[in-house]
């Protein structure tokens, strides 16, 4: 039996395009329901402050206004979560952590009656002293964000015991080795302290949610990524069974972490259930600036080597400030950990990673966390190390790389992608042997990242009677693709046209579980069990077909939405008409992925390996101290590509990120306070930062665990930019250990001997 | 003049325009925002509200041709004026070559910004129709995406713009 | 969202002064909104009037008298306008090379020459290159017509010389001579100009008769480097003597340390901008180069 569908392989225009340049696609800030509300939210101006009494009357009196909700409003519920570490009151209860930690919230008839109501309300507040950096979190005599001994660990921990100290709220470590006796041992060590910023995701679509009650039961729009993960954490609020709250998922305007977990929807139900209304909570900019962030990071590195260039041994501490409350915090701790040695054969590593509690907004999920924390760092030491060993910098790479099959990490997965073959590849593109012209550095970086998050996925497809399919799957579509990658494999399996595949957006009361959409995984693993899912389907087409001809279905072939037996052939609505004898009908699929299913390849995590890999030539100029990019390249190692555009649409978006968060954005706090909340003062790429050329190269080597060895792709190509962009300056002479890179960095950089520069250590000793 | 729910006197004011070609009259508040007029009273949803500051180019529309930021726009402005928002590019179903580039150059992902980077694009073009790639980054650079990395975006308006350039990778194609 | 407010729509200057003078701090003249509208919706200041200069007419209109030689350029004049108008192109091409940079073609779309100088916004592009040009504006009210230099009008950080009830009526530029040329240089980190330098340079048989220099963006207001035209008049535009006027009018910079950068980086902008510029506009002047 084969099927041709030919689903795969090919860049399809995407299922979604339509809808969007017609202004048709719908997001959750465009859903109107019949009295619904509008909720504003009252944050707390002080980044650490006991609430001594929040006076609503005047703002519960005002016309127009029918709900004020507080943390009073929450005594029938235990109203904490976070689904790693259960540290968050979906309002303020009695304390205030973070300036713009949500302590009331207004449902009113219109806005601007929202607007008004919150400055009616009285807040009384006693100022605690707080710790608004990881220094003063970390200091002796810190003020205590939370009472560690009652850290409580979420529905979604997974990350082993809670050893929490002081303002730390996680703690991960990875070894391998000696590395005290390596370090004797070598000829060159390279040694260095490092800052990373804050970081905003900027998804153009500000969090939005909105919430309404039916009895017991409640149903929520939100933009969101992970609609199951957040189902869970409301009915675990809100004390309901799971099946009474139901999570559905329009059009996301990207998410990029941002909208990974629980944000907006806990106080966003919890209002509507005060109003006894509908309500629609919409972030602004300053808003989502303080639901989420990256976390802005410390570290120490340093790497041993022989002479030769040979990779001996690597010691990292970091830091990472995960602010008033753990979000995500601890796995970014422990892939930040994983990313630190980077992708060598190292006789030994030591890894300490740390989640800082600070005064200042939650960090959480962006885009190639960890990975993009660390992998400048490391990368620029093994650039230092190949310069004093006086050997090419590619070369370096090529000796000391992992090759498949090599443990990554100790207890890990195995290597599962060919990097010396991406690197050859990176170095193809940036011309690496050619002259390099007068003022013009060239630098690459590779790293790996833990991709996958955990493999449970399941898919369910209905072929309809008249031979559609309905493809039901809770991938969140945020402009990745999803919808049409995942038409293109049934359309592989099915030997159907894509426009013949339906697949709404997700909804946990229709669409089957699926973990999340994140960490690269939904093509892997959403794929696979939309692979599985149709796959039964066409067995059951198959056997159908077989029994009407009384041949075995190995004899028959899938082709156009037909099944063939030589010259003759049925119709998928004939093969339905078959079997149930009547012209309605379905024939259902449905697939599952998890931990077992890979026979060990998805039970010793990660699910794969991304490769992080970027390079770039770069120009400086001297005057204002301002980069400018002449080429970036990128190589997209996705095992196989079932869309090949939307590969490079992937690079491409997560290239320009990446240039962002290295050329510029950082996220400025005085006292816990963000200075630039709007994006009048936060810079994002715009068009005219574009690199003057880009090229994106596509890597199938098949070694993904995904069906056809699907790989994921859309994270990787964001670490690897910073690490080639700081590379490329090394090559220039101009040395950096902080990023955002912005003018007047490398203008101090150049001009070191004249201008100040930092000197003392952030952390003058192991905290 | 009505009595406001916050117990202020509302001032009223009556507009009429043209919105995608139709006729429109409303009775408004002068704080009112086109943007919101947009979306609440007309039911056009495809300008979105992001930045909310004239910075991301998301809640773009064309005011007598010219693109506005309807998130700091009063609706008053637009009185006697005529307005084309992107559910009124499209004439007769039949896509706008641009609509039609962005679905071919894949210059679409997650959409939040494609209204407005469609609208902008066609206001340039109907000044400039054969704009160089550095006019075009010069016109498109208060519109913000997030997604796509910008590429796909150049290439689709560059198509229409029949500024010559073949479809392809970006990078053998530099400036 | 905005706070409530009334619209008046004045059919003149004298109408527009008595509804400012009428409702006091609670009216502003409302323009092109771009800043006003944003202020208002930060809640940073709200005025219950808004009083709508648009339905005043003639105001953006723009004028050149060829026997003076000035352009008249009304204060409701568009950015965009002034990017794209063939008299200006065709009198004074340097200014539409400097509107063509302001903000994002949304903001040129409405935002208008008077409300960006009324706004007095440090950070500002026509602040910077009018100072240089010596512009005259003629502000009105209800009472009387005045006309005052541009260095005269610009005060400080959102301050102006306008009193209660007067209003921006129009921009009057004096004409370049033939032998001399200008130059615009800005330098941006974010969506408003992080430093902005303008320089016109007068040139006779190689020397330089009269040179204007200004900076903008880097303090709370645009400034004369008089002590650097000081050392350029009756000088060749040499390498040197363009690297010490920028050095002095980096010395006479008053920066501060903001998001856009330390005042010890502010300073040294100023001074490779105002190189660059001094330079560009004396080649310019000597014809060596066009405007873009
Ligand atoms: C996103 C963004 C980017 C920008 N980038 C730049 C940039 O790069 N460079 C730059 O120079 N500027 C920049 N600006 C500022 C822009 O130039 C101004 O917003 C615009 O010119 C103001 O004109 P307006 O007509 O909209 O003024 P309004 O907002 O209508 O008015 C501004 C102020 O001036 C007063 N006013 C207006 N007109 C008059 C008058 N005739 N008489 C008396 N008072 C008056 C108003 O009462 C108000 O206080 C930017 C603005 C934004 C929002
Ligand atoms: S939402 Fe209007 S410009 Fe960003
Ligand atoms: S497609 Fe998502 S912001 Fe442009």
């Amino acid at each position: 039996m084969t099927a041709s569908g030919s689903g795969i392989g090919r860049s399809v225009p995407r299922v979604d395009a339509r809808e969007k340049v017609t202004g048709q696609a719908r997001f959750a800030g465009d859903l109107k329901l019949p009295g619904m509300l509008h909720g504003k939210v009252l944050r707390s101006i002080y980044p650490h402050a006991r609430i001594l009494g929040v006076d609503v009357s005047k703002a519960e009196a005002l016309p127009g206004v029918v709900a004020v909700l507080t943390g009073a409003d929450l005594l029938d519920i235990d109203p904490y979560y976070g689904h790693s570490i259960k540290d968050r009151p979906l309002i303020a209860i009695d304390r205030v952590r973070f300036v713009g930690e949500p302590v009331a919230a207004v449902a009113a008839e219109d806005e601007a009656t929202a607007e008004a109501a919150l400055n009616l309300i009285e807040v009384e507040y006693e100022v605690l002293p707080a710790a608004t950096t990881m220094q003063a979190a970390l200091a002796e005599d810190a003020p205590l964000l939370h009472e560690v001994e009652k850290l409580r660990p979420g529905l979604f921990h997974g990350l082993g015991e809670l050893r929490p100290q002081g303002n730390i709220c996680y703690q991960h470590t990875i070894a391998r080795g000696e590395v005290a006796e390596a370090f004797e041992r070598a000829d060159i060590v390279v040694e260095g302290e490092y800052t990373f910023p804050a970081v905003y995701q900027y998804a153009m679509e500000p969090h939005t949610a909105v919430a309404q009650w039916e009895g017991d039961q409640v149903t929520v729009w939100a933009s969101c990524q992970h609609p199951y993960l957040v189902r869970a954490e409301l009915a675990d609020l809100f004390g309901l069974p799971v099946t009474d709250v139901r999570v559905i998922v329009p059009y996301v305007g990207g998410g990029f972490g941002s909208k990974s977990y629980t944000k907006m929807e806990p106080i966003t139900v919890a209002l509507a259930r005060k109003a006894r209304r509908p309500v629609r909570i919409a972030n602004r900019v300053d808003e989502a600036m303080v639901t989420t962030r990256r976390h802005n990071m410390v570290c120490r590195m340093r790497t041993a080597a022989s002479a030769d260039g040979t990779l001996l041994a690597r010691q990292v501490s970091l830091w990472l400030d995960t602010g008033a409350y753990a979000d995500n915090g601890p796995r970014v701790v422990a892939t930040a950990a994983d990313a630190a040695p980077g992708p060598y054969r190292w006789e030994s590593f030591h890894v300490d990673a740390y989640g800082v509690y600070t005064n200042r907004p939650p960090s959480g999920s962006y885009r190639a966390f960890g990975a993009t924390h660390l992998q400048w760092i490391g990368e620029s030491q093994v650039d230092e190390v190949a310069r004093r060993a006086g050997i090419d910098r590619v070369e370096i790479r090529l000796c000391n790389l992992l090759r498949p099959g090599e443990e990554v990490r100790p207890g890990g997965k195995p290597l599962d992608a060919d990097l010396v073959g991406d690197v050859r590849k990176i170095a193809e593109a940036l011309d690496w042997d050619s002259p390099k012209p007068p003022g013009t550095g060239r630098g690459l970086g590779v790293g790996l990242l833990a991709a996958g998050a955990r493999p449970v996925s399941t898919a369910i497809v209905r072929l309809q009677a008249d031979g559609t399919a309905l493809l039901l799957v809770s991938t969140t579509e945020m402009g990745q693709g999803a919808r049409t990658v995942l038409s293109q494999l049934v359309s592989e399996e099915l030997a159907l046209p894509v426009e013949r595949i339906k697949v709404p957006g997700g909804d946990t009361n229709v669409t089957p579980y699926d973990r999340s959409t994140g960490a690269s995984r939904s093509t892997t693993l959403a794929g696979k069990a939309v692979q599985r899912a149709a796959r039964q389907v066409r067995d059951e087409l198959l056997a159908i077909a077989g029994e009407h001809w009384g041949v075995a279905p190995h004899a028959l072939e899938l082709r156009q939405g037909a099944v063939w037996y030589g010259g003759k052939s049925l119709t998928f609505p004939d093969l339905i008409h078959e079997r149930f004898g009547f012209s309605g009908g379905e024939i259902i699929g449905h697939g599952t992925v998890r931990p077992e299913a890979g026979k060990g390849s998805y039970a010793a995590g990660p699910v794969f390996w991304e490769v992080c890999i970027g390079g770039a030539e770069v120009r400086v100029d001297p005057g204002t101290g301002r980069i400018h990019i002449l080429k970036l390249v990128s190589v997209a190692d996705v095992g196989h590509a079932v869309n090949p555009e939307l590969v490079e649409a992937q690079e491409m978006g997560a290239s320009m990120q990446g240039l962002g968060n290295a050329l510029f954005e950082e996220m400025v706090f005085d006292e816990g306070q963000i200075l630039n909340s709007t994006l009048l003062d936060y810079h994002v790429p715009t068009i005219e930062d574009l690199p003057d050329a880009f090229i994106s190269r596509l890597v199938e080597n098949e070694d993904g665990p995904g069906a056809y060895g699907i790989k994921g792709v859309g994270e990787g190509a964001l670490a690897g930019v910073p690490a080639a962009v700081v590379n490329a300056l090394a090559d220039l002479g101009i040395k950096v250990n902080e990023l955002p890179l912005t003018p007047e960095r490398i203008w101090r950089a150049l001009h070191a001997s004249d201008v100040p520069q930092r000197q003392e250590p952030i952390f003058k000793e192991n905290p | 003049m009505t009595e406001g729910l916050i117990g202020q006197e509302r001032p009223l004011v009556t507009i009429s325009l043209r919105v995608n070609g139709e006729p429109v009259e409303a009775v408004i508040e002068p704080r009112e925002l086109l943007l919101d007029f947009l979306r609440d009273r007309l039911g056009l949803m495809g300008a979105k509200r992001s930045c909310d500051t004239q910075v991301c180019g998301a809640c773009t529309v064309l005011l007598d041709d010219l693109p506005v930021s309807a998130c700091c726009t009063l609706a008053y402005e637009a009185r006697g004026r005529e307005v084309l928002t992107i559910e009124g590019l499209a004439q007769d179903g039949a896509l706008h070559p641009l609509q039609q580039a962005f679905i071919e150059h894949t210059a679409v992902q997650c959409g939040f910004c494609t209204s407005g980077m469609i609208l902008t694009a066609r206001s340039l073009l109907q000044d400039h129709p054969r704009p160089t790639r550095q006019e075009i980054r010069h016109y498109l650079k208060g519109n913000l995406c997030r997604c796509t990395g910008y590429w796909n975006i150049l290439k689709a308006v560059e198509s229409v713009a029949g500024s010559g350039r073949q479809r392809g990778r970006v990078g053998e194609e530099a400036t | 969202m905005l706070g409530i407010f009334q619209i008046h729509e004045p059919d003149s200057i004298e109408e527009a002064s008595s509804l400012l003078k009428e409702y006091g701090y609670e009216a502003a003249v409302y323009a092109g909104g771009t800043e006003l509208l944003l202020v208002m919706k930060e809640k940073l200041a709200h005025y219950s009037h808004l009083v709508n200069i648009k339905t005043i007419p003639g105001l953006d209109e723009i004028s050149f008298d060829p026997e003076a030689r000035t352009l008249r350029i009304g204060a409701l004049t568009t950015h965009r306008q002034l990017e794209h108008s063939s008299l200006i192109a065709e009198h004074a091409p340097l200014l539409a090379e400097m509107e063509s940079t302001v903000g994002n073609v949304r903001v040129r779309a409405m935002g208008t020459i008077g409300g960006n100088l009324c706004f007095a916004e440090p950070h500002s592009d026509p602040a910077t290159l009018l100072l240089a040009w010596d512009a005259v504006l003629e502000v009105g009210s209800d009472e009387a017509r005045r006309r005052i230099p541009i260095a005269d009008f610009l005060l400080g950080m959102f301050e102006t010389a306008l009193q209660p009830g007067e209003i921006l009526i129009d921009v009057h530029l004096q004409l370049l001579p033939a032998n001399a040329a200008g130059a615009y240089r800005k330098f941006s980190t974010h969506e408003r100009p992080t430093a902005t330098v303008a320089a016109l340079l007068q040139l006779e048989q190689g020397v330089i008769a009269d040179a204007r220099l200004a900076v903008g963006s880097v303090g709370p207001a645009a400034f004369r480097a008089k002590e650097a035209e000081e050392m350029l008049r009756g000088q060749q535009p040499q390498e040197e003597l363009i690297a010490s006027a920028a050095e002095s009018a980096s010395r006479a910079a008053d920066p501060v340390d903001d998001l856009h950068g330390s005042a010890e980086y502010k300073r040294h902008l100023v001074r490779v901008l105002a190189a660059e510029a001094l330079d560009l506009a004396a080649r310019r002047a000597q014809a060596e180069v066009d405007y873009d």
